[in-house]
């Protein structure tokens, strides 16, 4: 670990002041976190789960830890909006909630949504225990800077047994504001018994801001709730995000994950589930596509502590100009969950000399009457196809667009949303190179 | 006095040092197996254990710096943690880093029938059974090697086949040239302290153009309590040659845990073949267990020329700990590396073992099949990288990792990591972890097989595909191995 003090990010980060809560507890909690940060320094790249994703360049930048201008900045309406997306609509804009920007009337029943600086000023107790945690491992200083300095983010419940039609928007913007900025959002979601939800969470990017945005999600899926989880993460082209989503699953819960990551320098996403219920479900899918000297990382990390737990992840990685993507895909089948049931593939494209991907995909079973398997791919378009569109008269920038996408298409192919898979395939061929 | 001494010129000037006499002359009284006299250093590790071994070995100046530099280098490493294994703290001051027969013999002839007896319930050709099974046998005895056969056919076809002691003494240019070539002395803990206190091994050397006539094979066996073991192994195939090498290893039953750490280094110029095949089968510790063999290994092969080809082939099933990772590095252009492995793990053994495939040259190759079974309490890890550098145009890689689960406490892990800057090259891995189905065992009980036979016959065909690499005789030998050592794992 590096010297902690001798960081530029680290140090601007610890710069201001926390300011208090109200809160006694949560204060607390926050100055643990913050001084856990101050303690192990950014994590380098002999912690495991960092190997592939240096931070030393972004170590040595600083961060404004606040923005007087956000609740003010003006951001195009319009670019919030997603085709099939017309619920409920929470909008942060460099990590601050924007009343004028989010929809919020009409809700439907059963839902409760609200930004957690509101939430905390009611009845706060219910977020004790997601917003007291610690984290522990080497290569969590984000989360923990995070749990110090998230003011703000979205607090979601849905009632027992409710089914929530419309899906509700998460969109975090990150605004230019003429300063270097750093912000951090807290989720805290939460479905109630046979509860279910369609969520779509939104990064955008208004002007060309640069910028370190930390987000945690904590998502709690109770017995026999149903969540349809769409991401779209189309950031600026200098913003460095990194996110943790955090699912639990209890038993015959179901969850479906759609994501899509097009933006952003350097990302990274920590997408942690564990199926602690029987019968829990999962099921991800993902691509990643960082063309241009972008890097982006998702370490996937599902764990099946009950019977008859299903998990099937998708994912694929297209890698071009200098770019870099990193994948790890681990699965974790405990003592005594029987009857698991667990595959995960990952396939990447590596379109140009420059590009490349790290993938590692993991297993650790520890329980016999289990089915897990994985596979990893990483090549090139195949020639013959190639040949074949090119013989028909398709020119060869076409044809490989062709080809990207049909290698793309598994992973939208199962999202119900029309309008929104529709758009979501728009976005991705756009994002192919034109060579 | 250590005959080792007497039979060297400069045996005058070691006796004269009272130190290393004292040393030398100590004598192990408890608990062997084999009733052979040993001679050794005492326990513990300093400039002067090294300074001690190289001089016992008589090596030239050049080796013992050599030596001192790798001991200099291990001081500062931190010991790896990053397998998934769990280790207790291993007290490198209460290891000899020396132990010898006391006796050495001349010739096959004076060999102490004791050791022959050994090696004949071990199985091992040497002696007249040599002849017979046709392969060369330099066997490992502790750390010197005790006999040597069919060096006069060897030597007719010009292949060099000996002790590494020897190939120091007798081989100067050939042994500075490419010792640590392949593994650097402070490539990583467990290399760098065999560089340091290596004792003995086997050297071959085959020239240009030679397909050496028969299978090579050395046995190695851990003998002496409290002795580590740190064999040096290195093989260096000329352009166009050709070897195949056989390494077997068995322990006799033991409570302490013995510390080995091997290096074995292979090179092959262009167009040469080297093939490498391992059974191991150390003690591996009783059902609870207590004791066995740790075993850190550092095994790499170096194609460096252009379509040279290394394959590793183990089949693994003793040791109480298995760390070992045989890697080949593909450097010369269309050179080929393979890996096939079978690891087995029962009571309280843990594995953590796999491959490299570092490709650098254009077209090159690679195929990994890896079969790990894990019964009873143990822990079964394979690791492996495959790594496609810049130059590695249109390299491609294959890579195919089972595990088959028998038993409810036992754990079967794949950790394979895959880096790739080449946008020609082709990487594959697939993985499953299962075990044995219902069906296949209802198939076999319905047709009258004892549920012991069946699974392991379920388990023979599940290592199918790793066995056929193997010379004949080992195959037979590694399929009895997996029986015996799945013994009381079902039911």
């Amino acid at each position: 670990m590096s010297q902690p003090a001798s960081l530029p990010l680290v140090e601007s980060l610890l710069d201001a002041p926390l300011p208090p809560s109200g809160l006694a507890w949560l204060d607390v909690a926050r100055q643990e976190n913050l001084e856990a940060f101050a303690t192990s320094g950014l994590p380098d790249t002999r912690v495991e789960a960092w190997k592939y994703t240096a931070l030393r360049a972004l170590g040595q930048r600083r961060f404004a830890t606040r923005d007087m201008a956000a609740p003010a900045v003006a951001v195009d309406a319009a670019s919030l909006v997603l085709p099939g997306v017309d619920g409920p609509r929470l909008v942060f804009v460099n990590g601050v909630f924007r009343a004028d920007l989010s929809q919020l009337g009409n809700m439907p029943a059963g839902l409760s949504l609200q930004p957690l600086s509101q939430a905390l000023a009611g009845d706060a107790e219910p977020l004790r225990f997601s917003l007291s945690r610690h984290y522990r491992e080497p290569g969590d200083a984000f989360a923990r800077i995070n749990a110090a300095r998230a003011q703000d983010g979205v607090v979601l419940r849905v009632a027992d047994h409710a089914e929530i039609g419309e899906p509700v928007q998460l969109v975090f913007v990150a605004a230019a504001a003429g300063l270097d900025l750093a912000w951090h959002a807290r989720n805290v979601i939460e479905l109630g018994q046979g509860a279910g939800l369609n969520l779509v969470e939104h990064h955008l990017a208004s002007g060309e801001p640069t910028q370190l945005a930390t987000l945690v999600s904590d998502i709690e899926l109770r017995e026999g709730a149903r969540l349809q989880y769409t991401v779209l993460q189309n950031a600026s082209a200098s913003t460095h995000l990194i996110r943790r989503t955090a699912l639990r699953l209890q038993a015959q819960a179901q969850a479906t994950l759609h994501v899509l990551e097009l933006g952003g320098a350097l990302v990274r996403h920590d997408l942690q589930a564990e199926l602690v219920g029987d019968g829990a479900q999962l099921h991800t899918r993902g691509v990643f596509m960082p063309h241009g000297r972008q890097h982006i990382d998702t370490q996937l990390a599902i764990r099946h502590q009950a019977l008859n737990t299903t998990s099937e992840s998708t994912w694929r990685g297209v890698a071009n100009d200098r770019a870099r993507g990193v994948f790890r895909g681990a699965i974790v089948v405990a003592p005594g969950a029987d009857g698991s049931d667990a595959s995960l593939s990952n396939k990447n494209l590596l379109l140009s000399p420059g590009a490349e991907i790290d993938t590692k995909p993991e297993l650790e079973i520890y329980a016999d009457e289990v089915k897990a398997a994985h596979g990893a791919t990483v090549g090139q378009l195949d020639e013959r196809s190639l040949f074949y569109l090119r013989s028909r008269g398709i020119p060869l920038a076409e044809a490989r667009a062709l080809l990207t996408a049909a290698f793309c298409r598994a992973v939208l192919a199962d999202l119900p949303n029309e309008a929104l898979r529709d758009h979501l395939s728009t976005l991705l061929v756009n994002q192919l190179p034109d060579t | 006095m250590n005959s080792m001494i007497d039979e060297s010129s400069s045996a005058a000037t070691l006796r004269d040092n009272a130190d290393v006499a004292e040393v030398l002359g100590r004598t192990y009284s408890a608990g062997f197996i084999t009733q052979i006299e040993m001679t050794g250093l005492p326990p513990g590790l300093d400039e002067g254990t090294v300074r001690a071994i190289s001089a016992i070995k008589h090596e030239p100046e050049w080796m013992t710096e050599w030596r001192l530099e790798a001991y200099r280098h291990w001081l500062t490493m931190p010991k790896p943690d990053w397998a998934k294994l769990k280790i207790d703290p291993i007290d490198y001051q209460a290891i000899s880093y020396y132990a010898a027969p006391k006796v050495a013999p001349k010739s096959l002839a004076e060999v102490d029938p004791a050791l022959l007896e050994t090696y004949e319930k071990l199985g091992v050709p040497l002696h007249e059974r040599a002849a017979l099974a046709g392969v060369a046998v330099d066997a490992v005895f502790d750390s010197v090697s005790v006999g040597t056969t069919f060096r006069k056919q060897l030597a007719d076809a010009g292949v060099l086949f000996c002790s590494m002691s020897e190939a120091i003494r007798e081989y100067p240019e050939i042994v500075r040239k490419y010792l640590g070539s392949v593994v650097p002395t402070g490539d990583n803990f467990f290399a760098a302290l065999n560089s340091a206190v290596f004792s003995d091994g086997s050297f071959v050397f085959i020239p240009k153009g030679v397909r050496c006539p028969m299978e090579l094979s050395t046995y190695f066996r851990i003998n002496a309590q409290n002795t580590g073991q740190f064999e040096r192994t290195l093989i260096v195939a000329e352009e166009g040659a050709h070897v195949s090498y056989l390494e077997g290893c068995t322990a006799p039953k033991r409570d302490e845990n013995q510390l080995h750490a091997a290096v074995v280094e292979l090179v092959a110029l262009e167009k040469a073949q080297i093939k490498y095949s391992t059974v191991q089968n150390w003690y591996p510790g009783d059902e609870n267990g207590v004791g066995g063999i740790y075993n850190f290994v550092t095994k790499r092969g170096d194609c460096r020329g252009d379509d040279a080809k290394i394959s590793w082939t183990q089949v693994e099933t003793g040791s109480a700990i298995t760390w070992k990772y045989p890697s080949v590095v593909l450097r010369g252009d269309r050179s080929v590396g393979e890996f096939y492995s079978v690891a087995l793990t029962h009571h309280y053994q843990q594995a953590d073992t796999g491959t490299k495939m570092i490709h650098l040259g254009k077209y090159t190759k690679s195929k990994i099949v890896s079969k790990g079974i894990s019964a009873g309490r143990s822990s079964n890890s394979y690791r492996g990288l495959v790594k496609m550098e810049k130059g590695a145009e249109g390299a491609r890689n294959y890579t195919q990792c089972d595990s088959l689960l028998i038993g409810k406490k036992c754990g079967a892990h794949t950790f394979p990591y895959m880096e790739v800057k080449n946008p020609t090259a082709i990487v594959e891995h697939e993985a499953t972890t299962s075990k044995i189905s219902d069906d296949q065992m209802f198939y076999c009980r319905a047709r009258g097989i004892s549920e012991e036979d069946a699974v392991s016959m379920i388990v023979d065909g599940f290592c199918k595909q790793v066995f056929r690499e193997l010379p004949m005789e080992f195959a037979v030998e590694a399929k009895k191995l997996l029986e015996v050592s799945l013994e009381g794992a079902v039911g």
